[in-house]
């Protein structure tokens, strides 16, 4: 990740924002850099493909760029809707679905667990998600992670790895469990 | 399911997408409805979006950010302000009298003409705007592949350019790649061709620098008979040993864990 600088440090994500509804461009380029490490990561995993994740993320932080001003920070966080929607567009790509050009800024809020906007925090985070998932019995993390990085359902996990329906729900709503209590503030 | 969910892992199986039929049904209808557990949803959607750490850190190419930014300042020199038309108040207090109704019987007729050709036009401005955004995504694309093209000349063209083939390593996929590199412009460009990665499995092309751990070049899954290629920007100075692609679980690693299948060592020269 680029190293934030100077003001664009202590911006927050709602000023940057209401920069950028401003038509400021080192608004946008403060948040690329706060953020796109975090998203190609997750495009990349999906996809396999560097390429295309490169396409997808330029698209989201565009899309960020034409429609700031629907952003209402105080209803959800910046971090956790980008990511959502650079999980949704890489699986749509990846299933060859349509993508979704649906998705809005004011759409499905997203609140995250703990402030984001920063790198310490962001390996703060990887830390505590990996050991979490480091724990996990290999089986309740290998459902956890066709669920989340290939978008399958539990009746797709279920015929992808052979195993029952009903074990395969059991083991992903373990796995969620132990998530959750992890990630509890 | 009109009530609340029963369990509060259903928030977060339905944010993972892995609810099917009723279930998934049973949530969306129910949430709609109840801000409480709008709320409990948004928090379960967070929770799951945690998942993107687990992935390997994967520092984006400096160029997506340059394009990004080209792109946006296209639009700005392209689009023109919006403004918005205000239509102006008929001033109907001095509108007296037989005069004032002759003016008003020929006046509404024109106002609903009015009304009619601005939404005309507005429709017509919105198709501009369609096309015009078309026209910018095309003209991106076209930049982007220029930007490729003197970025590949200008490296191909440099005295200290270096060539390096790979070949296959024995016992692994066929195939076959070329890295072109300058240290000094920090660039990298890969073109080559290897046989689809076996199922949750990833390519990713590495650089052995002289001094230091292997340095990330890319990752990616070609296609039967696709021949990849891209080039990329990294750190300038780094003097590289040799290249070789390893096969690594699907997306990738921070460092090399799998077997080489294709490498190569920067040729020593003599003099």
């Amino acid at each position: 990740m680029n190293p934030e600088t100077g003001a664009k440090l202590d911006a927050s994500d709602a000023a940057l924002i209401q920069r950028i509804v401003q038509r400021d461009e080192s608004a946008l380029a403060a948040l690329y850099d706060r953020y796109a490490g975090m998203l190609s990561s997750v495009l990349n995993r999906i996809l396999r493909d560097t390429q295309a994740a490169e396409e997808i993320l330029q698209d989201i932080f565009y899309q960020l760029w034409r429609t700031s001003s629907r952003f209402d920070p105080s209803r959800g966080s910046l971090a956790g809707w980008l990511t959502v929607m650079a999980r949704n567009r890489a699986i749509s790509r990846l299933r060859k679905h349509n993508p979704s050009s649906g998705e809005q800024l004011d759409e499905n809020t997203v609140a995250v667990p703990t402030n984001l906007d920063n790198v310490v925090a962001q390996k703060e985070m990887m830390g505590r998600v990996k050991g979490a998932l480091g724990k996990l019995p290999q089986e309740q993390r290998a459902v956890l992670e066709l669920a989340y990085f290939e978008g399958l359902t539990h009746s797709e996990i279920a015929q992808r790895t052979g195993d029952p329906l009903g074990t395969v729900k059991t083991r992903l709503r373990s796995a969620v469990e132990t998530l959750k209590r992890t990630l509890q503030p | 399911m009109n009530g609340h969910p029963t369990r509060e892992e259903d928030f977060d199986l339905y944010a993972l997408g892995a609810l099917e039929g009723d279930e998934k049904q049973a949530i969306e209808s129910h949430v709609a409805s109840c801000a409480d557990c709008a709320r409990k949803l948004a928090e379960a959607r967070g929770r799951v979006a945690m998942i993107s750490f687990a992935a390997p850190r994967v520092e984006p190419a400096p160029h997506v950010k340059e394009l990004l930014l080209a792109r946006v300042r296209e639009e700005g020199r392209s689009a023109a302000p919006e403004r918005a038309v205000a239509p102006r108040e008929a001033d109907s207090s001095s509108s007296g009298g037989v005069f004032g109704r002759w003016w008003t019987a020929v006046l509404a007729p024109v106002g609903v003409a009015l009304a009619i050709a601005t939404i005309l036009l507005w429709n017509q401005n919105q198709r501009l705007n369609r096309e015009m955004a078309d026209l910018h995504a095309a003209l991106v694309t076209q930049q982007k592949t220029l930007e490729e093209a003197h970025h590949a000349a200008d490296l191909l063209a440099a005295r200290d350019t270096i060539v390096v083939p790979l070949a296959p390593m024995p016992g692994m996929p066929k195939g076959m790649g070329r890295v072109t590199y300058n240290s000094d412009m920090g660039m990298l460009m890969y073109d080559g061709k290897v046989d689809p990665a076996p199922a949750n499995k990833s390519y990713q092309l590495w650089l052995f620098p002289m001094k230091g751990d292997p340095i990330n070049a890319g990752v990616f899954n070609p296609a039967t008979d696709e021949i990849s290629h891209w080039m990329m920007k990294m750190s300038p100075g780094v003097t590289p040993a040799s290249f070789a692609i390893t096969l690594e679980p699907a997306g990738g690693m921070p460092h090399p864990t799998g077997p080489k299948v294709l490498a190569g060592s920067v040729p020593v020269l003599k003099g």
